[in-house]
């Protein structure tokens, strides 16, 4: 065996520490969620048990059903997307291509408006909430997501609409397109990985976020995050069905990404094969 | 009216801040010419093609295509084609989608974009690889992808940037003359940005040399190259380029190196003057002006002389007979139609009494 082969081995040793790492808790979680509470409180651990489906029928369709509570994170989520890219898409467009004066100032306050900590903001929004009634409502909450997710998107799609070369758009011009149409036959076409990835982060930071709604959502709206946390009390956890809502949580997440798998390695990659299809 | 693409350009200025890009551009181009725009980098010829295009507005001046001022037209309606030197060519479109695109922006019947496709792909011998995306394709290929764009909607008006300066040298060759064949054929305006005096030489019908953003002059390449009309064009056109050499006029004669030499001009009085002589026209002889060879560039059908005269550095080119050999001391003359002469203090030429003629 030669030495570039054993070399290869801590390399390997080591990559399989961080993935069993990740992976447990998942693991844990997946093989909690189709046990009974005794199961999982039996020490020592059973690694062979007889599957229940108990603690999903308890979490969906139980007393407290958390489907309300999967039904608030989706229209949360959905909703800040589709709002964040509505108007991310045409600001970075405008950011990427405009020769504005302030562009430089906007690129920065949009950057800067990341650096704030967050709990140093929770209280005066949920002030400002409160004023105007917006507290446990959709409106209020999406309207705090979009503070975070826009300057974040538009930051992200920026570099996606700065790698289209400006020519390929006075091209376009020529051949009798208005910007409006060159933006969307030439220009959205070429950065939709780039516009997939972003989709991907903004409604997983949404579909993930606790801090904020904590604070700011109630009895109306309650996303699964705060809804998953009432398994967890003073008198006794519900382990499996905690774990039962954690794995229904996190199949929107795994879900969407197998679907934009495909568009998201292109568009991280993207540097790489810059100008690959061109000269 | 007669054919359309005619086009004026009225006192174009582009500024940027403090910098002057283009200080006022005049220029005619006639319907169906082949035009060149050639100049050093930087010497706002690409400036103009784009005010021409629309994709830059000019400080002042205005730009007239066939009759109208299309100064503040937008560049998708002024029915004018480009072909960028990068191509620019829709890398997520197929070569059909890509040449069908002005088409369909142009509100073309559905059923007229195919055969118009074809036709356009044929002509530039691409209809084999409609279905291809633009990577796939060769840079000889994607730059008649290009040209297949730009022809397909028979415009009035084609503005070519610098298209052959993706190619390498042979295919370079070949797409010049295609290109050539193409316009003559379509018989439309072509406008020709290139930095390359033989291309613009090889298939300008006029030129305009474009010089620190001026025209500095127009007229056929042949012309030009015959009697520049100041010391800049002259040091730019031609390869090798004239043998630039101070000198003084009295009475028909001009004195290079001690050496008289017989000129056709008639000026009163001495003149320190530029005296201009194309390496071509130097001639080798008994009389003349003693001149070492100091160095040989043989080219096979050609050879290049690096020659001292009088201290004075000279460029010869000799085609035929056996060049010298390094070292050797030999005699040049030039007749006196090949003398150019330039005023030394404001750059311009001298008119002869052949250029009179």
């Amino acid at each position: 065996m030669s030495l570039r082969k054993l070399r290869i081995f801590p390399a390997i040793a080591i990559a399989i520490v961080f993935a069993a790492a990740w992976l447990f808790p998942i693991v844990w979680s997946v093989l909690n969620s189709f046990k009974t509470e005794q199961d999982i409180l039996a020490y020592p651990p059973k690694l062979f048990f007889s599957p229940s489906l108990a603690a999903y029928k308890a979490v969906l369709f139980g007393s407290s059903s958390i489907l309300p509570n999967l039904w608030s994170s989706l229209v949360i989520s959905l909703g800040t997307t589709v709002l964040t890219m509505g108007t991310a898409i045409p600001a970075a467009y405008a950011l990427a291509r405009l020769r504005l004066r302030a562009k430089k100032f906007t690129g920065f306050y949009v950057l800067a408006t990341q650096m704030l900590p967050p709990v140093g903001i929770i209280i005066p929004y949920f002030l400002i909430l409160r004023n105007i009634g917006w507290i446990d409502t959709y409106e209020g909450i999406i309207l705090v997501y979009l503070s975070f997710s826009l300057p974040f998107a538009i930051w992200l799609l920026v570099s996606y609409f700065e790698d289209i070369p400006f020519e390929m758009e006075e091209a376009a011009y020529l051949d009798g397109a208005s910007r409006l149409q060159a933006l969307r036959r030439i220009i959205i076409p070429q950065v939709k990985g780039g516009i997939a990835v972003t989709i991907v982060f903004v409604f997983l930071n949404a579909w993930n976020e606790f801090l904020f709604a904590v604070v700011l959502s109630g009895n109306t709206v309650r996303p699964v995050t705060i809804a998953m946390f009432n398994f967890v009390s003073i008198e006794q956890t519900l382990w499996a069905q905690l774990a039962a809502v954690s794995v229904l949580a996190m199949l929107p997440v795994i879900l969407l990404g197998i679907i934009a798998q495909k568009n998201i390695v292109k568009g991280l990659t993207v540097g790489a094969v810059k100008g690959g299809g061109r000269r | 009216m007669t054919n359309p693409g005619q086009v004026r350009l009225d006192g174009i200025v582009k500024r940027h801040g403090d910098f002057s890009a283009l200080r006022g551009i005049d220029l005619e181009i006639e319907p169906g010419e082949f035009f060149a725009l050639l100049g050093p980098s930087g010497s706002g010829k690409s400036t103009t093609l784009r005010i021409l295009a629309g994709l830059d507005m000019p400080t002042s001046g205005r730009v007239i295509i066939d009759g109208a001022d299309v100064t503040s037209v937008a560049p998708s309606d002024r029915d004018v084609a480009m072909v960028f030197q990068s191509y620019a060519l829709y890398p997520h479109m197929s070569v059909f989608q890509n040449i069908a695109f002005p088409l369909e922006m142009g509100k073309a019947a559905k059923g007229a974009i195919q055969p118009k496709v074809r036709e356009a792909a044929r002509k530039v011998r691409i209809d084999h690889l409609l279905d291809r995306k633009p990577g796939q394709l060769s840079g000889g290929q994607q730059q008649r992808v290009a040209l297949a764009r730009a022809i397909v909607r028979e415009p009035r008006l084609f503005l070519l940037d610098e298209p052959l300066s993706n190619l390498d040298a042979k295919l370079r060759l070949e797409t010049r003359f295609e290109l050539k064949k193409l316009q003559r054929t379509l018989g439309v305006t072509t406008v020709y940005v290139t930095h390359d005096q033989e291309e613009a030489m090889t298939l300008a019908d006029r030129m305009a040399v474009f010089m620190e953003g001026e025209v500095k002059q127009i007229g056929r390449p042949a012309d030009i190259f015959a009697r520049p009309n100041s010391i800049d064009v002259a040091a730019f056109i031609g390869s090798p380029p004239m043998n630039l050499i101070p000198a003084s006029y009295s009475d028909g004669y001009v004195i290079v190196a001690d050496y008289p030499l017989k000129t056709s001009c008639r000026i009163p009085g001495q003149r320190d003057v530029i005296v201009g002589i194309r390496p071509g026209a130097l001639r080798f002889g008994r009389d003349g002006m003693p001149a070492e060879v100091e160095l040989i560039e043989d080219l096979g059908d050609m050879a290049l002389l690096d020659l001292e005269v009088g201290g004075i550095r000279m460029r010869a080119r000799v085609r035929d007979g056996t060049p010298p050999r390094e070292g050797d001391v030999i005699h040049v003359a030039a007749q006196e139609k090949d003398l150019h002469l330039f005023d030394r203090a404001t750059g311009a030429r001298i008119e002869s009494q052949a250029d009179a003629a």
